[in-house]
């Protein structure tokens, strides 16, 4: 896998935009601005997927992550976040705290590149053969792809192939995460519920229902449903 | 410290380079598989720094996405790297990452609800102040 030409260069400007817009993330002291720097980020790894020929799950990185999860973070900073670093109170951690994790961090990414460079060097020499018998059979299998409307690209068959593969050979993990996502769904809507709406369901125990009531009134008027 | 680390970085660039230039160059204008797998790691380690160092309760979520996201990187160029070796239905990579994308999505739904009700009990989103299981 060696890109080349524009590829190379359109490599080059989304990772750099994908690590900037990360690490403004992690520093920007306004937890907004982070959300939409993280969105930026996301956005930068999902033109990395186009480039690597996976277009479908850079579709699902986009509705899935910056349109769904996003937006979601956005709303919670705004729910509850307002002004919380205006108000003060320290962006980071205590300073040694924050040293040591520098440290670790460091110590991290020398280990990971290092890492890749040794096993990527043995990779090479692995596949070395296999990588250039492979290219032709590539090239030929390219240029039975169907044209699209302009001419200019050919329509791959790759989001046809990864739905084979989601249905054929992991359809049963695919009904776990169905199930995941409904419990998931389940337990926020219990999590964010006000004390009220508790009360209101019977879902509280006695003595609390009777301890909140003395703080505020209007629980007490609020009956059961059932 | 720099002493301590100079070697370190030397060592890296001669295994990456050969220690020739023109070798840079090239690898720079053809970028492969390494290259996808440094961004990966780079934004990994950023996500671990803000997971790390953060206070605010919603930003280290936003570091744990990525996370996740580095690693969604590093399937899909896997993925890519095993088609290109001969293995031509290898999109067992991709199928994964929706995996991950799932995950990722249900773990931001609880969590932010968790957020909500906490925010709720303690009125403070800094996770210094938030020790309730501290004994």
């Amino acid at each position: 896998m060696v890109l080349s030409g524009w590829e190379a260069v359109f490599f080059w400007v989304f990772a750099i935009a994908a690590i900037f817009a990360g690490l403004l993330t992690v520093m920007a002291r306004n937890a907004v601005h982070s959300a939409l720097f993280l969105i930026s980020s996301l956005l930068a790894v999902a033109a990395l997927f186009v480039l690597l020929g996976a277009e479908f799950i850079a579709g699902v990185q986009i509705l899935v992550y910056v349109g769904g999860v996003m937006v979601l973070f956005l709303f919670v900073i705004m729910l509850v976040n307002v002004g919380a670093e205006e108000r003060g109170g320290q962006v980071l951690n205590k300073p040694r705290q924050v040293t040591v994790s520098m440290v670790f961090c460091l110590l991290l990414v020398l280990g990971l590149l290092f890492a890749i460079n040794v096993g990527y060097k043995g990779l090479q020499t692995r596949d070395e053969k296999a990588i250039a018998s492979a290219q032709a059979l590539r090239q030929g299998q390219q240029q039975d792809l169907h044209r699209g409307a302009t001419r200019t690209s050919r329509i791959t068959t790759d989001t046809e192939r990864v739905g084979n593969s989601l249905y054929r050979f992991a359809s049963l993990p695919f009904e776990i995460a169905s199930v995941l996502l409904l419990v998931a769904i389940i337990g926020s809507v219990m999590l964010a519920r006000t004390l009220k709406q508790e009360a209101a369901v019977d879902d509280l125990a006695p003595d609390v229902v009777a301890a909140e009531a003395a703080r505020d009134p209007e629980l007490a008027e609020t009956p059961p449903i059932s | 410290m720099s002493t301590f680390f100079a070697p370190a970085l030397v060592l890296l660039f001669q295994e990456a380079t050969a220690g020739r230039a023109d070798v840079m160059l090239h690898s720079v204008k053809n970028p492969d598989l390494s290259k996808f797998l440094v961004i990966g790691a780079l934004l990994f380690v950023i996500g671990v720094a803000g997971v790390l160092t953060r206070r605010n309760i919603i930003v280290i979520f936003m570091s744990i996405e990525l996370i996740l996201n580095a690693a969604n990187l590093n399937f899909i160029a896997f993925s890519r790297y095993l088609q290109d070796t001969g293995n031509v239905n290898a999109v067992a990579g991709q199928v994964f990452t929706v995996f991950v994308i799932v995950v990722a999505a249900a773990e931001a739904a609880i969590g932010l609800g968790i957020v909500i009700a906490l925010y709720r009990n303690k009125e403070t989103i800094w996770i210094d102040e938030i020790d309730l299981l501290k004994w």
